[in-house]
């Protein structure tokens, strides 16, 4: 058995939890078995097979066909392996997952990789709000793996985020970085208001160009601008950004302006404008 | 020596170099120009000839170009070895701390990924009195230490592996000129190979040294049997009169191959001189072979059958 396809026969009226379905769970059983998996159905359990066709895959992993936007928690806790969405996902997608690939062809919902802590997530299309942040009540955000956004992302990117990477190509909605402790946002396009709010450690890298002036992004009276240069550190950073191409690829050879704060909160963080 | 064997008029000893088991790391410094970085290198590498006193041996490997490393600017590669994982973390701390991180816009980076991690900044992250920043890039946590002249990055660790220490070579030659010119050949074409250091001045030592002395607190003393001065005097000489200089080459590598090849090549830079160049005679240091397991036989290392 080389992996599953999971194709959607018709959307679900209500929300459907996918907790539980991983690559690493279904490696091992029969297709009799995968069709029987509970789901939570609104405030029911149903088996699986009452929404997905199940087919053996031509790849490794666990690959899902259809619009999944009423079924959250896709990839939730996952710890290895593949798992593709063709098509969009609903909200929590990848929560919590400490290792692999989660690959979701289309959008995903509210609280996509919210405390992530390895792996990597790559969502082609647009992400909701909360990406990369915390479950509701909790301390810390994502605190580990990448979190690779094609399109643009909702308000309260990376609250609380606490380490890890988070790129998204396009723009974000307000309050990114907001009560970050650290690890790395990366955008493609333009902030919203209050950026960086309350951040303590962490960068934020707007690589749209034209420096601080750009547009790209409010600055707070709360940040200040950098007295030193950190050619060092920015090499470094940049580099590794630079991988994952698009607006990123020519960060090692361009220069920056950073602020720092918020001193709002006593913060050490970095929003890093680049010309 | 048993058997004659010579090369270019060069007798090759039928004996061999006794090494010893260390533990090494590599780390990369660089900083905003070559001439930086070489103090840098030259700062923290140096009072490392030998362990007997300094703590550790330690040499530059190679310059590196910008596009050799982790920030694309000029750099030096850095060998440490000692004779404990413990003592090489000390060392490591000591020397970049106070020779790398004082020095003008460098930063340090672990030149070995693969080993038991050793701190490399994490210690040193404390000079920055709390407005340090740690930052995990890519899986490798750095520390960013603020310094007058912007920040200090330094990845917070580097790993340890073990090595080879303690190779050697002694060129028997017939006199200073004559020693000092084939030593220097040697010691240059041997820099040219990686994963290897000559640790003493010039990659040249003079005082070679046996074990034991005939003061009880000394654990070495003078190689008596190789000083021409007193050719003569002692029970046993390894000189002949027309010997009037011994120079040593010791190496360092971080494994049994590469100490061997550096070996290989300095001899094959000595033999090139020949006995028309001064160099009469190629030796090694060894003790009796009881006490390391790395044992070098010239003859062997130079493609020949060992008698």
């Amino acid at each position: 058995m080389s992996g599953w396809l999971l194709k959607l026969k018709q959307a679900p009226v209500l929300r459907v939890d996918m907790r539980g379905i991983t690559p690493a769970a279904l490696a091992e059983l029969r297709a009799e078995q995968v069709e029987r998996l509970p789901l939570t159905y609104g405030n029911s359990i149903v088996p699986l097979a009452e929404f997905f066709s199940v087919e053996a895959g031509s790849q490794e992993g666990l690959m899902f066909e259809g619009d999944l936007s009423r079924f959250d928690r896709i990839g939730w806790q996952m710890s290895g392996g593949r798992l593709r969405v063709e098509g969009s996902a609903g909200d929590c997608a990848g929560g919590c997952m400490t290792g692999g690939e989660l690959h979701i062809n289309g959008h995903a919902g509210l609280l996509a990789a919210c405390e992530m802590a390895g792996g990597l997530l790559r969502i082609n299309g647009d992400v909701g709000d909360f990406a990369a942040s915390t479950l509701p009540g909790s301390m810390d955000g994502m605190r580990g793996g990448r979190l690779i956004v094609d399109g643009n992302a909702g308000h309260r990117l990376a609250d609380r985020m606490r380490r890890g990477t988070v790129l998204v190509s396009g723009d974000a909605g307000d309050f990114v970085a907001s009560r970050m402790v650290a690890g790395t946002v990366a955008l493609g396009g333009r902030a919203g208001e209050h950026l960086g709010y309350a951040m303590r450690r962490g960068s934020v890298v707007l690589a749209a160009g034209g420096g601080v002036n750009s547009g790209a992004a409010e600055i707070s009276s709360t940040f200040m601008p950098a007295g030193a240069d950190a050619v060092v550190f920015w090499q470094l950073l940049a580099r590794d950004l630079a991988q994952h191409g698009g607006p990123f690829e020519a960060l090692p050879r361009r220069r920056i302006e950073r602020h720092l704060g918020d001193r709002g909160v006593g913060g050490k963080g970095e929003l890093i404008f680049v010309d | 020596m048993t058997g004659e064997w010579i090369r270019n008029g060069v007798a090759i000893d039928d004996g061999f170099a006794e090494a010893f088991p260390m533990k090494a790391t590599r780390v990369i410094v660089t900083a905003h120009n070559a001439e930086w970085a070489r103090h840098a290198a030259m700062a923290a590498t140096g009072f490392a000839t030998s362990v007997i006193a300094c703590g550790c041996e330690a040499g530059i490997e190679r310059d590196l170009a910008p596009h050799e490393t982790p920030d694309g600017r000029p750099g030096q590669s850095l060998l440490f070895f000692a004779m404990s994982g413990k003592e090489l973390t000390k060392q490591l701390e000591r020397r970049i701390g106070q020779c790398v991180l004082t020095c003008p816009t460098t930063a340090a980076f672990a030149g070995i990924a693969e080993g038991e991690p050793v701190a490399l900044g994490k210690n040193l992250r404390f000079f920055g009195d709390g407005w340090q920043i740690s930052k995990v890039i890519n899986g490798i946590r750095y520390w960013r230490i603020p310094v007058m002249d912007g920040e200090f990055v330094v990845q917070e660790t580097t790993a340890v592996v073990k090595a080879v220490g303690g190779g050697n070579l002694l060129l028997l030659a017939r006199d200073t000129d004559a020693a000092l010119a084939v030593a220097e050949a040697a010691v240059l074409a041997m820099r040219k190979l990686p994963n290897v250091i000559m640790p003493f001045p010039g990659g040249v030592v003079r005082s070679g040294s046996k074990v034991g002395s005939k003061y009880a607190a000394l654990s070495a003393s003078t190689n008596d049997a190789f000083c021409p001065s007193l050719q003569g005097l002692v029970q046993r000489s390894e000189l002949t009169p027309e010997t009037r200089c011994v120079l040593e080459i010791v190496i360092d590598g971080l494994t049994e191959a590469d100490v061997g090849e550096a070996m290989r090549v300095g001899m094959e830079a000595g033999i090139a001189f020949g006995s028309s160049g001064g160099l009469l005679r190629i030796a090694a240091g060894n003790y009796g072979g009881k006490l390391g397991p790395y044992h070098f036989h010239l003859r062997k290392l130079l493609g020949g059958g060992v008698q």
